[in-house]
């Protein structure tokens, strides 16, 4: 499938649930997504339809004065990345758990929870995967305007 | 009266320290007797911060912050970082620069694929194959540092082009390094298919279907041993791969043997790269001019480490310095499958099966807390 | 007078302090030669006997849970098992200290008694890595113990005797390495496999227990069973020598026949790699034990048709 057949199907497939679509590349479509709740209905169309493996999870903090956070799900095929936006507010962030359907998903989502405080419904190993396990509950090294330093600072 | 015992299961912690880890890592198997009933994999322990550290570099000091991600494939994680960047600011590098780029990047890989195959062999307890193939790196890490300075970390990445050049003594000495490396590796394809006592420890150990390896996110040369056709090269090319494109190696078998038999025959594939990028060597400047601040954009890049696919994510803010910078390595989706696959396993195929994704624990991990007697530092305040 | 000599072969030479150093040696000719083999240069003559020295020094911890007396007396015990097999066998040639009917059964035993401790003193240690170790050696233990025991019974029965220095002396003129080929590939396999060494080193598979039994020792303990490990390679080289290649009636011909074989040894851990411990078992049960069988069935062919 080229660009622009894949473009077209994932047009049809998220319309209802997106905001808007945009290409800034010929090989890349961004779709900013309405709700996050449309997450898994929305990746699973995608791998009904082998629209792409999920290649990575990128959480995004517009800002240290800014209500929400950004998550953004790339998936890959061939040459071609289809991007899904969502957005959640800071204060509980929770976005549900894609292991389920993509395995791989795990590992990421266990990252995007400990660095970014964005709690993951579903997630069967909760705990850290990079953080040590006393770090200190609260702090979300990746946000902005957070210095990690304070995670030691009773110690 | 009788006591009722409760029966616990017995648990092999392997790691942080452990003789099978070249890096630090913690593993926790449930065996009974030698097999293995459960697993489960916390990492962690060399993570560094670097995503966080990035945000307050410039974008020329990050370049060398992400080429110390990891030690094996320094070039292709400051490669992917720098093709991101000039995509970010609308620049593209001349041509010659790419070229020399993916020449480092092929010697890179075969660097660590002869790394590889010794540590495996060491892991399945065959040294004679370990000492051998480390003798032949000892070619390539020469043939590098004549060529970058460095045998291992090369730093030859500017944002806009390469700092080295390739001369008519360089090509020389390549070609020559590289026969030997091809008489010596036809050799080990030999042991890898043939050695009885070899074999029985590689066919039919840790076996995944293309199947399991595609629902669990596999990349790289761990998938296509399993019939996955993914190689970031062939289908998104990058830099110069447009121009000299290397064939899909692909096996089907998808056990311990058919991971070797990719690696040793992507090390041909290589050679034959390197040759071809030497003979056809385009003519021009090595760098161009990036500006300092980068305008606010995205952008998603995608490159073939030894290991498998390398993900980077940058976003610039108009500043000097990334807004984000996002490294998601291969090493993190292949060790889902390796805690899946060694249930069922023997504890003495672990150590294989580990190796066999071709673990590097340092490019998954980003934290060094420094800790001295008087206060508690981390790496960042270190700047 | 006799005292005196006696106690001087019993703890000088050719036993005791002699053998010790016999040992070490022997483990240097075989990481010498290994290292060779494997285009490394390998470490200098002293190397063994410089790690047994700075062993010997260091501080021994004993890891709570284990039985602190076990733990002590169990290298002791191996190293003194090693050591009383000595005085059965021709060390350098030299006629055996003592001798009686049967001593090969008993010599035999005490090797088997220096493995046993090694295991035991794995399974004290309450340490996942050892205990796992100490099934392994074990399980090792009783899968090459057969054939290895039958392939040395082979010249004994050939020779008449159950006593070493008597086949010794029937093994001077009979090169049985010719007459009994099948058993002495399985004596050398066998040799091998006592000894723990690649490719039948999974009881202490670095990789993946670590250090297997001998995880949890460090000091005067490793080091008595680092020199049990050197006796006990002599003895079996010496057995064989003995046995199998015409018998070593003077110290020239002992250094070049115990050497040959332990080249041989070396080249064979070189070339083959690591065996799983199940795959161990396997081979032995099914190859060494039906070589051997293969060999005596051949044995008493021959005696059939020579009588």
């Amino acid at each position: 499938m080229d660009a622009e057949n894949t473009f077209e199907t994932v047009h049809l497939l998220l319309e209802d649930w997106a905001e808007r679509f945009e290409t800034p590349d010929p090989t890349r479509l961004e779709v900013y997504m309405k709700h996050v709740d449309d997450l898994v209905p929305a990746v699973v169309g995608l791998r009904v339809k082998k629209l792409g493996y999920l290649a990575a999870i990128v959480g995004l903090d517009p800002g240290a004065d800014t209500e929400e956070l950004e998550i953004l799900y790339h998936f890959c095929t061939q040459d071609l990345m289809i991007i899904l936006r969502f957005r959640v507010p800071k204060t509980d962030a929770s976005v549900s758990s894609l292991c389920d359907i993509v395995p791989s998903a795990e590992s990421f989502e266990r990252e995007l929870c400990e660095m970014y405080g964005i709690t993951i419904v579903g997630l069967r190993n909760p705990g850290h995967l990079y953080l040590p396990d006393d770090w200190k509950e609260g702090v979300y090294p990746l946000r902005k305007g957070v210095d990690p330093r304070i995670a030691f600072q009773n110690n | 009266m009788e006591e009722i015992i409760e029966r616990k299961p017995f648990e092999v912690t392997v790691g942080p320290q452990h003789p099978a880890l070249k890096e630090p890592g913690n593993f926790q198997f449930t065996v009974d007797g030698e097999i293995v009933t459960n697993a489960a994999v916390r990492l962690g322990y060399a993570h560094r911060g670097i995503e966080k550290a990035a945000e307050e570099r410039n974008w020329i000091q990050n370049i060398y912050l992400v080429e110390r991600i990891c030690g094996i494939c320094s070039h292709i994680h400051a490669t992917a970082y720098c093709l991101a960047v000039e995509h970010l600011a609308n620049i593209q590098a001349p041509p010659r620069a790419q070229a020399i780029r993916v020449l480092v990047s092929e010697l890179e890989r075969i660097h660590s694929h002869l790394l590889w195959i010794g540590v495996a062999a060491h892991e399945a307890g065959f040294d004679t194959l370990f000492m051998y193939s480390w003798r032949d790196r000892e070619t390539i890490m020469d043939i590098l540092e004549k060529l970058t300075g460095n045998r291992v970390n090369y730093s030859t990445n500017l944002l806009g082009g390469v700092k080295i050049d390739v001369d008519g003594e360089h090509k020389t000495g390549i070609l020559k390094g590289l026969d030997i490396l091809e008489e010596r590796t036809k050799h080990y394809l030999n042991i890898v298919t043939t050695d009885a006592f070899f074999l029985q420890r590689t066919r039919g150990v840790g076996t995944m279907t293309q199947r399991q390896a595609e629902v669990m996110g596999a990349v790289g040369p761990t998938a296509r041993a399993s019939g996955v056709a993914r190689d970031v090269r062939i289908e998104s090319p990058y830099g110069a791969y447009d121009e000299f494109r290397p064939n899909l190696i692909i096996e089907q078998a998808g056990d311990l043997e058919a991971r070797f038999i990719v690696r040793v025959k992507e090390l041909f594939e290589s050679y034959r790269l390197v040759r071809e990028i030497l003979d056809r060597l385009p003519e021009g400047e090595l760098s161009v001019r990036m500006p300092r601040r980068i305008k606010p954009a995205e952008y998603a890049m995608r490159v073939e480490a030894p290991r498998g696919e390398l993900f980077y994510f940058v976003k610039s803010n108009g500043t000097d310095k990334p807004e984000r910078v996002k490294v998601r390595t291969p090493t993190i989706c292949n060790m889902t499958t390796v805690v899946k696959l060694v249930v069922g396993h023997q504890l003495a195929d672990v150590p294989l099966i580990l190796a066999g994704i071709d673990p590097c624990f340092s490019c998954n991990d980003r934290m060094v807390i420094v800790r001295d007697n008087r206060k508690i530092e981390t790496i960042e305040s270190r700047r | 007078m006799e005292i005196l000599l006696d106690f001087l072969r019993l703890l000088i030479f050719p036993g005791g302090l002699f053998l010790l150093l016999a040992g070490l040696l022997y483990e240097w000719a075989d990481r010498k030669l290994l290292a060779q083999l494997q285009n490394r240069i390998g470490p200098r003559w002293f190397q063994p006997i410089a790690d047994i020295m700075k062993l010997m020094g260091k501080e021994e911890v004993i890891p709570d849970g284990s039985n602190k007396r076990l733990f002590v007396w169990l290298p002791i015990a191996a190293l003194a098992g090693g050591l009383t097999a000595a005085l059965y066998v021709p060390i350098m040639g030299i006629k055996p200290a003592f001798n009686f009917t049967g001593d090969l059964i008993v010599t035999l035993y005490l090797l088997s008694l220096l493995t046993l401790c090694m295991g035991l003193a794995g399974s004290n240690t309450m340490d996942r890595f050892s205990m796992l170790g100490a099934t392994r050696t074990f399980t090792q233990l009783f899968s090459y113990e057969a054939p290895f025991m039958l392939a040395l019974l082979g010249p004994a029965l050939v020779a008449g005797s159950w006593q070493i220095d008597k086949i010794t002396a029937y093994t001077e003129s009979h090169w049985l390495i010719f007459t009994q080929p099948i058993g002495f590939v399985v004596v050398i396999i066998g040799l091998m496999g006592k000894l723990e060494l690649p490719p039948f080193d999974a009881p202490e598979a670095e990789t993946e227990i670590v250090a297997g039994a001998l995880t949890e020792y460090s000091g005067r303990g490793l080091a008595l069973f680092r020199l049990g490990k050197g006796v006990e390679m002599v003895i079996g080289l010496t057995l064989v020598a003995a046995f199998y290649l015409g018998g070593v009636s003077n110290p020239v011909l002992f250094l070049v026949k115990t050497l040959a074989l332990l080249v041989v040894v070396a080249v064979l851990q070189a070339v083959l790699s690591r065996l799983r411990i199940d795959q161990t078992v396997g081979i032995w049960w099914r190859y060494g034990a039906l070589l051997v069988l293969v060999q005596w069935l051949f044995m008493f062919l021959g005696q059939r048709l020579t009588l």
